[in-house]
């Protein structure tokens, strides 16, 4: 069967994405004279599913090459997402050519005077770090591993679709194809992505740096993946498609989500609690702004994304069933959307004071305050403490939440447009039978 | 041993077989004794109609159990019975309080489902099983039937026609 892209759903979708439009427009022109709340609103909802889709092809082939064969039943869904790549990538490298252009002020390295040694302003840690942190590396290492990442996603979804064709069953050339670029995908994805978010988003923070990150992050990305899957999913069988697609599918998928947030969780803590204990001040000063100044999305992040999955996924039948694991994917996606929220606004907001010499922001009284604390945890601490609440950077505010919306909108938009242009179920995939008994 | 059960059973060489002759029975109205099979076999349990074991929720409770006596055992240790400042840290150091509490919770959870297990099952040192037969740990599955519960002709007949491959008479 395939999916029909109806005209209704449609709408809905654009409608979304004009929401999300006019709150890109709005935070444009009530703004700081650097766009930050802007830019740093597409650059959290670009990263986050640019990854999102990442994790999608990287699920699938890691499937793939494990032979395994209970996911097959849906894997145009995995197949689709991923291929969301072609729109995130293009919207990372704005980001990069953002860098260049002076359009905005992301990125505290990107400031060519603080690796200068001449200049007044010489950073040394970050003069250390120029030889990664720049923007060849930032613009190439987007085009280069986006390009490889998309070039061998098509060819294994091209693959897949051709599987279809009319060819016999027996013949498994077109599977060992994928088979092989899957392999070859897996190391260029794990690698890569790792690079890629330390460009992306570890160098906000450009004095400090964490050898968790790259996991971290990744397992985000990863729970936030599997969310979509079971939301998108559960939307499609709502529709009358999919009917193959099981309870035991909805396990397994409620299985991961559970293992993969107590991952995340892991890493968190596992990062959270080598600097706490190691207690070195320019490794404490990101968690220390974050606690002091972002204390309700701090814990609320544990408790959106540890301990509500944790506890509410914890039964059997609450994987089983429709609304429990629907609503577990949607308040875990939206708490890694949060997450990702929280890694980037501070260092955003930090580097902002910095550039605008604390008065840029809009008649923000503490501002003074903050570029003080700024100018003394300059060198080697990185970042000095807010005080205040600012829409937009310590909380979430109503823009914010709209260009979600607009993001998840376009991100489906494509998801549904790549779902409709093949059959959903492949029905010459040598494990297809396999995933139609599956039994947990 | 002093009771002992006279039983008729039949073995057979594939779980699917096995599993088609258990839903024969049960629509036949057969009394089921027992079901023994050399691993694990999904979908079984179900068609014997056993209910969901409650182990887990006994896991649970010896988890929590576990969270509490670490927790709060490190909490009354390191700040009333012997507070000692460790890299000069505050006495309560929770986030240094997380491994040891998940390692205890997860000990206790799996120390006392253990436990719980053979005490439910009877198990535990010196106790001698009777095993039917010594292939349904190998490559035979076995469905066994109580004499006194069921008409041993009937079991006979059905176990032949379901495709068990053998079927004897025991006392165990």
């Amino acid at each position: 069967m395939t999916f029909e892209f109806s005209g209704k759903l449609k709408t809905w979708l654009m409608i979304g994405m004009a929401v999300g439009a006019v709150a890109l427009g709005w935070t444009w022109f009530n703004d700081d004279e650097l766009h930050t709340r802007f830019w740093s609103n597409f650059l959290h909802n670009s990263v986050f599913f640019t990854g999102i889709a990442l994790m999608a092809g990287f699920f699938m082939t890691a499937s793939i090459t494990a032979w395994a064969g209970w996911y097959v039943v849906f894997k145009r869904v995995w197949e689709s997402i991923s291929m969301y790549l072609v729109i995130g990538i293009p919207l990372m490298l704005i980001i990069g050519l953002g860098i260049i252009m002076h359009w905005h002020h992301l990125y505290h390295w990107a400031d060519p005077e603080l690796i200068d040694p001449n200049s007044e302003h010489f950073d040394k840690i970050i003069a250390g770090k120029s030889g990664f942190l720049n923007t060849k590396w930032y613009i190439g290492g987007t085009l280069v591993l986006g390009v490889l990442w998309i070039l061998v996603l098509s060819m294994i979804r091209k693959k897949s679709i051709a599987e279809d064709a009319g060819r016999d069953a027996t013949d498994y050339s077109s599977h060992y194809g994928i088979r092989k670029w899957a392999a070859i995908f897996l190391p260029i994805a794990g690698f890569g992505s790792a690079a890629m978010i330390w460009q992306w988003v570890m160098s906000i923070d450009s004095h400090w740096y964490s050898t968790m990150f790259a996991w971290y992050t990744g397992a985000s990305w990863f729970v936030s993946m599997i969310a979509v899957t079971i939301l998108v999913l559960q939307y499609l069988k709502g529709k009358g498609y999919y009917q193959n697609v099981t309870d035991e599918h909805f396990h397994d998928l409620g299985k991961f989500l559970f293992a993969f947030s107590i991952f995340w969780t892991y890493l968190w803590f596992s990062q959270y609690m080598l600097i706490w204990y190691a207690n070195v001040g320019e490794e404490t000063i990101y968690f220390k702004e974050r606690v002091t100044n972002y204390p309700v999305l701090f814990y609320g992040n544990l408790l959106i994304n540890f301990i509500a999955p944790f506890f509410i996924l914890m039964r059997n039948d609450t994987k089983r069933k429709m609304g429990s694991l629907g609503f577990t994917a949607g308040l875990v996606l939206f708490g890694h959307w949060i997450d990702f929220f929280l890694m980037i606004k501070p260092g955003v907001l930090h580097t902002a004071h910095e550039v605008t010499g604390g008065h840029g922001h809009h008649g923000d009284h503490a501002d003074h305050a903050v570029h003080e604390a700024a100018e003394i945890a300059h060198h080697g601490a990185g970042h000095g403490a807010e005080t205040a609440v600012e829409l937009g950077f310590t909380i979430p505010g109503f823009p914010e939440v709209c260009t979600f919306i607009g993001f998840l909108c376009l991100f489906l938009f494509f998801i549904f447009t790549m779902l409709s242009r093949a059959p959903l179920t492949g029905t010459n995939d040598p494990y297809i039978e396999e995933s139609l008994h599956h039994h947990t | 041993m002093a009771n002992t059960t006279d039983i008729i059973y039949g073995l057979y060489n594939d779980e699917e077989d096995l599993i088609r002759a258990v839903k024969e029975a049960k629509s036949a109205h057969l009394e089921i004794m027992d079901v023994y099979t050399p691993f694990p076999v999904h979908g079984l349990d179900p068609v014997l109609g056993l209910s969901e074991s409650r182990l887990h929720i006994a896991g649970f409770v010896y988890g929590m159990l576990g969270t509490l006596t670490a927790f709060l055992g490190m909490t009354w240790i390191f700040t009333k019975d012997w507070p000692i400042i460790f890299g000069g840290k505050p006495h309560w150091s929770v986030p240094a309080f997380i491994p040891i509490t998940f390692e205890l919770t997860v000990l206790f959870a799996s120390i006392g489902m253990v436990v719980t297990f053979y005490i439910i099952n009877g198990l535990g040192p010196g106790v001698v099983n009777p095993t039917i037969d010594l292939r349904i740990t190998d490559d035979k599955f076995c469905i066994a039937f109580d004499k006194k519960e069921v008409d041993t002709s009937k079991v006979e007949s059905f176990l032949r026609s379901s495709g068990a491959s053998e079927v004897h008479s025991k006392t165990i």
